[in-house]
């Protein structure tokens, strides 16, 4: 099943080679909302690491998640990018790092 | 003597119609219970698979009549004190929050955007009215999880938006005339937290939502997330207790009244109850007003949640998040979930709280 919906998703993506601007930023999702959401639902909802790995978790894989508890900052890769987010305040919650 | 009796009579009577206010915390009064309340959890709080994480999955229910929690329960990790993602609820609170500088005179309905926030100069004619109504004309794409790749959500919060969110937002092309269709966006409700940048400018901003609207009702934890640039990302990250929420609830059910101050001018509440005129019906889940989701027949077609009276509105999110507000049922309810398909229906909730509520 999750290969069909890769093929499919490689279809997908030479259909629409013109949309160059959207397809490289394609690959940047799935480590950036799982770094983005999991650091909310963990330092700003407070809900223990182990719901938050099954609340972010998508069809695609990631292949490297940390979490730095001190800097609360989470990184994150897949399909070949990285990403992180970090907790910054009460009031502001996290960000993904620019 | 007479007269101490008369007065004694006259405070029992007035602190019997003395209106319920939230303090600290929300006062009690006694919980609704009975067959219809074990039908009500029966579709809100099903047995609960965090594996597949099928079917309905409330994570939060609360329900204030007349000032007064009546009903309340929580599930999975959500417990009374969980600030919860509300996900687009907060463009409600955004709109909320703009009410308040409305009433201080920041801007008026009928301001174009781009005196607010210049890289609005390509979209001239983009009023204020017109972002709240969701109808800023721009050619914005707001499905995400069929299609991530043509998403122009996606690309806001995860890539190349990210940044500056209402920046994207503004660099996308028009479709239509500003304030002639409706077009849900995120990209809209952005632009609205950037122009209220403008209005205020950036010091008096980065506190100007809790200053303005969290404090003066209480509330005490709310996380509201920005973008790199600062602007709050009012699509989509602000955080409350369902408590808190409901704070909010109240305001809206009495009219933009918080005790003896009329924080949101009713005309401002008035606007957002009033169904935006260039909406079709069945091209949303509800009726948009002023950036608040309406229970009203229009255009023909019957009202969205037959079930709830037309005075209901509500404020709605991705994954279920829902604040509705019934004025005359005096009701605001509260529901936080993790669902993540399509299975829950608003009507069907609304349905069994009304009929759970009965005297």
């Amino acid at each position: 099943m999750k290969r069909l919906l890769l093929l499919l998703l490689a279809m997908l993506l030479g259909c629409m080679a013109y949309e160059r601007e959207n397809l490289w930023a394609f690959p940047d999702i799935i480590s950036a909302y799982t770094a983005k959401e999991y650091c909310s639902c963990r330092y700003v909802m407070n809900n223990d690491a182990q719901y938050c790995r099954g609340y972010v978790k998508q069809w695609l894989p990631t292949s490297q998640f940390t979490d730095d508890p001190a800097s609360k900052t989470i990184t994150v890769s897949g399909m070949g990018r990285s990403n992180s987010a970090q907790w910054l305040s009460e009031r502001q919650g996290c960000r993904l790092n620019p | 003597m007479f007269k101490g009796l008369l007065l004694f009579l006259l405070l029992i009577s007035l602190t019997a119609r003395a209106e319920q206010w939230p303090s600290e915390q929300w006062s009690t009064a006694r919980q609704i219970t009975g067959p219809a309340v074990e039908a009500l959890e029966t579709y809100a709080f099903p047995p609960r698979d965090d594996s597949t994480r099928q079917g309905i999955r409330t994570d939060a229910l609360l329900i204030i009549r007349d000032g007064q929690i009546i009903y309340e329960r929580y599930a999975g990790p959500t417990t009374a004190q969980t600030a919860h993602l509300t996900w687009s609820i907060s463009k409600s609170l955004m709109a909320t929050v703009l009410g308040v500088a409305y009433g201080e005179n920041r801007f008026k309905l009928e301001d174009p955007a781009a005196q607010f926030y210049p890289p609005l100069a390509n979209h001239p004619a983009l009023k204020i009215a017109d972002l709240l109504h969701w109808a800023s004309g721009i050619d914005w794409q707001e499905d995400y999880e069929y299609a991530p790749l043509k998403s122009s959500v996606v690309a806001m919060l995860y890539t190349r938006g990210h940044r500056d969110m209402a920046a994207f937002a503004a660099d996308h092309p028009s479709y239509a005339e500003p304030g002639q269709a409706f077009r849900y966006s995120s990209g809209d409700s952005n632009l609205l937290a950037t122009a209220l940048k403008g209005m205020l400018g950036p010091q008096r901003y980065a506190d100007y939502p809790w200053t303005a609207l969290f404090e003066p009702l209480g509330i005490r934890h709310a996380v509201w997330e920005t973008d790199a640039s600062g602007t709050f990302v009012a699509s989509s990250y602000a955080y409350l207790t369902a408590r808190d929420l409901a704070r909010v609830g109240l305001l809206m059910v009495r009219d933009g009244r918080w005790q003896d101050r009329q924080l949101l001018p009713r005309d401002w509440v008035a606007f957002n109850r009033e169904p935006f005129a260039g909406y079709k019906a069945g091209q949303d889940e509800a009726v948009p007003g002023g950036h608040w989701w309406l229970n009203r027949a229009v255009d023909g077609a019957p009202s969205p949640w037959p079930a709830a009276p037309p005075d209901t509105f509500a404020a709605l999110g991705h994954w279920g998040q829902a604040l509705y507000v019934i004025p005359s049922q005096k009701l605001v309810i509260v529901r936080y979930a993790d669902d993540r398909d399509g299975g829950y229906r608003h009507n069907e909730l609304l349905a069994r709280v009304l009929k759970a509520v009965q005297p």
